[in-house]
């Protein structure tokens, strides 16, 4: 909402800077978000007189001007084509200064001398619409009367000066979507007296009638409509509005369109109640309905755009057609033109939420719709008409006729509140007397009885003591509440499990020179393609689809984090970084019980996610990672075994991770048909790991175990095996017959050439027995061995090598 | 036999001087010391010496044995040191070459700001929360006091899934649960990914990352959460900040608040940061609204509590130094080693 300091000054004393009144005001909780200085940057502009006009000798589109500047006269060569000789106009003189920092200088203009220019108005940041008579693509052309006033500065003579605040009004507050609103609001704020101009309003009574000029008014739809008053004035004679309106209005960036639709503009910004107003000759049987839309009923509203309709939307018809959607905009063919000469005038309370979904649907948010869909109230309705009557027989562009049509099904209901001073300063943690409450609250023209604080027809917001605290501590001050620690029960700050294992994971990650990601949850339909994820596979049918995504790129939920990384990586790629080792931790979304269609919330899973490519890594180093990651969460106990029919991965480079019946990590090298997908011409190599699963069997108990006292023996084991069989299972098998004295099994070589077979490769493992209760004897390890060799031979088919 | 000793020990001493290898003075060592060397043969022939002779030159031998001693080990430390010396010289490395350790990586900057904050309350006696992002309007919109025609409820602000299941527009949500499964004391702090429908720009973001705190308990005030969030700012972001409390609205705290916080930047003198203007608008926060209590099941009567929320990113970028939002989610490892 905008609004001008010379319009405020109307309502009480301001005697601060703009900028020292915009600091209070927000510090009382109407924020200023700019204050636009109009003016302010004009600087040696002055009035002027063109005395002569010569074609320029080397252009056919400009003139040479000469014009009389009071003291002096200068040559100005132009382009304008509206200016003509006698005109008074605006001159920017050598050396002058116009808004947005544009400085003029003498020049030479296809070799003729130019001192300065004339301006337009859009040149001076003034709408053409705050002056008589002036157009958007010409010089302005001030009437003769300004001739008195040839070399005198532009700001002065023409009153340019003006500080426009634009205030951002929180949505509770519609009452300040008004200069009236905004003047009590400075009123209290500078602690000075309010002087409402406006207070008559309240005290005029009209009469209340059937009809009136014929006119009569039913409202069919009371539940989306609270209030409707029809009132007319005859004798209308269209025309400008006189300066002082025009001049308001463009503070307010509103355009100046002929009088009676000024006024309906004027009063909206004044009291913040939206009017309309029609030919009364467009209503056909001279009887107003307020009526639900039919189902594709159609309306050419005053934009010249054809809206079609629907039954949730609200119309103001009359026996045949819609003239306007209510609240929103007004239709075409009732609008006033230059031959208007009785005009009815709307003003209405129609129903907040009905009025934003209308607008939001028809794709017009409006001035009024935005005041409309707070909740506007209907006692303040009466109060708008009486002004825009008033207002037209003040400018003389029309006479009141007697009486108004007003139906109000649904009074406003009066909201009292109980003052209980003790529970405000409870909840601020202040010690204001209660006289001062009272004291900010009759200001805010509550009253206050007996702690019946009884709110005023233009506060709805007001509904509880909370609701009081903050009217009484906005003006108290928000900076004088102090600064207090909690007096209560100390609690005890707590991670979860998943909150430190989480941590941990990040923390070695990082370490293990990883760089962590952040990335989107939301992902585009084709990455699942593009990771060659099959057309039945489960994860696909648990998809969340977004129902107003952004974009294509944006359409669904995530199912799984792979495609993040890829993208990721295929940045880096792209970039020509080298060497690139990242991690993430994010969740995936599906919908894997119809959660969804229940109306229930999708299974969320955290997932790690590791990424890698570089000259130095390869599928061991991933292994390395994702080991790190379980010791994170000191999961130590898992199986690791080869997955070769998952599509996204190489099938003899991928690896699962299990954990009793749960998968928990799959990692490998990423498929070449997929990296193909994401133009990557590198090996890639990603893990996915299952943080929640992670969760489930990390241990984050420790408890000592006795550091060995007896010695342990060593024993060295090489057997030739063939090749398909993994050192998964060899270790299996040790572990297996090892027993209880085995104490770890190292594989420390692995060998293959020629002589040893094709399909044949040497393993050799390092054995260490210890037991914990004595020095074991050689007799025991070498049966022990024995056993061990013997269960290799027969079911691995090894052969010891000695 | 005087003279003989003399000249053997002359020639001892002459020997030990030349000696070149500690080899060599091994050998020396068993030639006048060893169990046949010289002076040991020397004692051993003392026998055929007259009695009143044997003392007197018994004990000469025996200084010229101990005079020579002494003498090799001497030496012999001394040529190990030498020795020594001389490899530690040859071992001499260029410690300007590079070391094999692995470069750290890097924690994304917005973690960063989230653990950091986290550290803070968790000393505060906070419990952290997590929550689901795909949520039910119930969480986010209902239990909040914003109605179904309420603005906030928009398509162009939120996400839908349903009607009825969205992505969270805030991480109230998790407040609510929090609320409705525990009884009072209640402090939390809830970090997590939320979703606006903003097309990605230098400023915004269609996904970002909030903290949001909830206080609920007996006698919780205003000036309580004035004071708990100028603890908060003073760690987080340099302990000469300085918090300043504006009026404002929100449907699901009254009163409400914004809060501005001292520029972290240039410390309140105006910088393109804060636009000049010396403070940088940092969050919402408010008293928690009766309504918003009642509805979790909590007697407004008897507690009251206080909220506050903010968005990390806007903290990260300040205090970074970062420019353009797009640069946190597109991951360049340039740009995220750096932090």
């Amino acid at each position: 909402m905008k609004a001008s300091i010379e319009w405020l000054k109307e309502y009480t004393d301001i005697d601060v800077s703009a900028k020292r009144l915009g600091d209070i005001l927000t510090m009382t909780g109407t924020k200023v978000e700019t204050i636009d200085q109009k003016g302010n940057n004009i600087k040696n502009v002055v009035i002027g007189k063109v005395l002569q006009i010569v074609p320029h000798p080397n252009s056919d589109h400009l003139v040479i001007c000469q014009v009389d500047l009071g003291t002096e006269k200068v040559q100005i060569v132009t382009g304008a084509p509206n200016v003509k000789e006698q005109d008074v106009v605006v001159v920017a003189k050598d050396g002058s200064e116009l808004p947005g920092g544009i400085k003029i200088k003498k020049g030479v203009l296809r070799g003729e001398e130019s001192c300065g220019m004339m301006c337009s108005c859009g040149e001076l940041d003034i709408p053409v619409t705050r002056f008589p008579n002036q157009i958007e693509n010409g010089l302005m052309i001030l009437p003769p009367e300004y001739e008195k006033d040839l070399g005198k500065d532009v700001v002065e003579v023409l009153d340019l000066k003006e500080d426009i605040f634009d205030f951002e009004i929180t949505s509770n507050r519609p009452d300040c979507l008004s200069i009236e609103g905004l003047g009590r609001e400075t009123a209290i704020s500078l602690n000075r007296a309010f002087k409402n101009p406006r207070k008559n309003l309240s005290e005029m009574k009209i009469e209340n009638k059937d009809h009136i000029e014929g006119l009569t008014v039913d409202i069919t739809a009371p539940d989306l409509c609270y209030r409707y008053i029809a009132r007319i004035v005859k004798n209308v004679k269209i025309g400008e509005s006189p300066t002082w309106m025009k001049r308001r209005l463009a503070a307010c960036g509103v355009r100046s369109i002929n009088n009676i639709v000024d006024v309906t503009n004027y009063v909206m910004l004044e009291l913040g109640q939206p009017m309309h107003a029609f030919d009364i000759n467009a209503i056909e049987g001279k009887h107003i309905t307020v009526r639900r839309a039919r189902k594709d009923e159609t309306i050419t509203t005053l934009d010249n755009q054809e809206r079609v309709l629907d039954d949730t939307m609200l119309v103001i018809a009359d026996e045949k057609k819609a003239v306007a959607i209510a609240g929103v905009m007004g239709g075409q063919n009732s609008e006033i033109e230059d031959d208007t000469q009785m005009v009815v005038f709307e003003s209405a309370v129609f129903n907040g939420g009905s009025v934003r979904k209308t607008a939001k649907k028809v794709g017009l948010r409006t001035e009024a719709s935005s005041r409309y869909e707070k909740g506007l109230s209907p006692e303040n309705a009466e109060r708008a008409i009486n002004r825009a009557v008033e207002l037209v027989e003040l400018i003389g562009a029309g006479k009141a006729v007697e009486g108004k049509v007003d139906v109000y099904p649904t009074k406003q209901e009066v909201k009292t509140v109980i003052l209980d001073a003790d529970r405000i300063n409870r909840l601020l943690g202040t010690n204001i007397p209660k006289e001062d409450m009272v004291k900010t609250l009759e200001k805010l023209e509550m009253q206050v009885n007996n702690d019946t604080v009884t709110a005023p027809y233009f506060r709805t917001d007001i509904e509880r003591v909370a609701d009081l605290a903050e009217e009484v501590v906005r003006f108290y001050g928000y900076d004088k509440i102090g600064s207090t620690l909690i007096d209560a029960e100390t609690t005890l700050g707590v991670c979860t499990k998943a909150q430190k294992i989480t941590d941990k994971i990040r923390i070695n990650l990082v370490g293990r020179g990883l760089s962590e990601i952040s990335t989107y949850g939301f992902i585009s339909q084709k990455e699942l393609d593009k990771v060659c994820i099959p057309v039945d596979a489960d994860i696909r049918k648990q998809v969340i689809p977004i129902r107003n995504p952004l974009s294509e790129d944006y359409a669904i939920m995530r199912p799984t984090t792979i495609t993040s990384m890829m993208q990721t990586l295929m940045i880096n790629d792209n970039k020509k970084n080298k060497n690139v080792g990242l991690f993430d931790i994010s969740r995936t979304y599906r919908n894997t019980e119809n959660q969804i269609e229940k109306g229930e919330i999708p299974l969320e899973e955290m997932m790690v996610t590791i990424g890698i490519y570089g000259d130095t890594v390869d599928f061991y180093t991933l292994k390395g990672l994702v080991e790190t990651v379980l010791a994170s969460a000191s999961v130590i106990r898992y199986e690791i075994s080869s997955e070769t029919e998952n599509p996204s991965y190489h099938p003899g480079k991928t690896a699962k991770i299990t954990v009793g019946k749960d998968r928990i990590a799959v990692l490998g090298e990423i498929h070449p048909m997929v990296c193909d997908n994401y133009g990557i011409e590198k090996r890639v190599y990603v893990a996915e790991i299952s943080l929640d699963k992670l969760v489930k069997y990390a241990k984050v108990e420790r408890k000592y175990t006795e550091v060995p006292k007896y010695p342990a023996v060593e024993r060295d084991i090489a057997m030739l095996i063939d090749e398909k069989i993994e050192v998964a299972q060899i270790e299996r098998t040790i572990i297996k017959k090892g027993k209880k004295i085995l104490e770890s099994v190292e594989l420390f070589d692995v060998y293959r050439n020629e002589k040893l077979g094709n399909q044949k490769k040497s393993v050799a493992y390092s054995l260490k027995f210890r037991s914990k209760d004595r020095t074991l004897t050689d007799e025991e390890i070498n049966n022990t061995m024995k056993e061990i060799i013997a269960e290799l031979e027969k079911t691995l088919g090894a052969e010891l090598r000695k | 036999m005087k003279e003989k000793i003399e000249e053997m020990k002359k020639n001892a001493k002459a020997k030990i001087q030349d000696i070149k290898s500690l080899q060599e003075l091994q050998d020396l060592k068993v030639k006048y010391l060893g169990k046949k060397g010289e002076l040991t043969l020397m004692l051993k022939g003392l026998g055929s010496l007259a009695a009143e002779e044997r003392p007197k030159i018994g004990s000469m031998v025996n200084d010229v044995r101990k005079e020579i001693e002494t003498l090799i080990e001497q030496t012999e430390k001394t040529m190990k040191r030498k020795v020594l010396e001389q490899r530690l010289q040859k071992e001499k490395i260029d410690v300007t070459m590079p070391s094999n350790n692995i470069a750290l990586g890097s924690v994304h900057p917005i973690t960063q700001i989230i653990e950091e904050v986290k550290d803070v309350f968790l000393g505060m006696g906070y419990q952290v929360v997590d929550g689901p992002e795909v949520e039910k309007t119930y969480y986010v919109f209902d239990q909040l006091n914003t109605p179904i025609d309420h603005p906030a409820r928009d398509l162009q602000d939120t996400f839908y899934i349903t009607e009825d299941v969205i992505l969270r527009t805030q991480t109230s949500s998790v407040q609510i649960r929090t609320m409705e499964n525990q009884k009072p004391p209640i402090k939390m702090i809830c970090p997590g990914a939320v979703y606006r429908s903003d097309t990605p720009d230098a400023t915004h973001s269609p996904l970002f990352h909030q903290i949001e705190g909830l206080v609920v308990d007996n006698n919780i005030t205003m000036a309580d959460l004035k004071g708990t969030l100028e603890m908060f700012v003073k760690n987080c972001l340099g302990p000469t900040t300085k918090i300043r409390f504006r009026p404002h609205h929100f449907p699901y705290t009254e009163p409400s608040a914004e809060a501005d916080v001292s520029c972290f930047v240039c410390g309140g003198k105006g910088c393109r940061v804060c636009k000049n203007e010396g403070w940088i608008e940092l969050l919402g926060c408010g008293m928690v609204h009766p309504k918003v209590l009642e509805n979790c099941g909590i007697d407004p009567k008897e507690y009251s509590g206080f909220a506050f929320g903010f968005g990390v990113e806007r903290i990260a970028m300040a205090k970074f130094g970062i420019d353009d939002l797009r640069l946190l989610y597109e991951n360049d490892v340039r740009f995220l080693k750096q932090f």
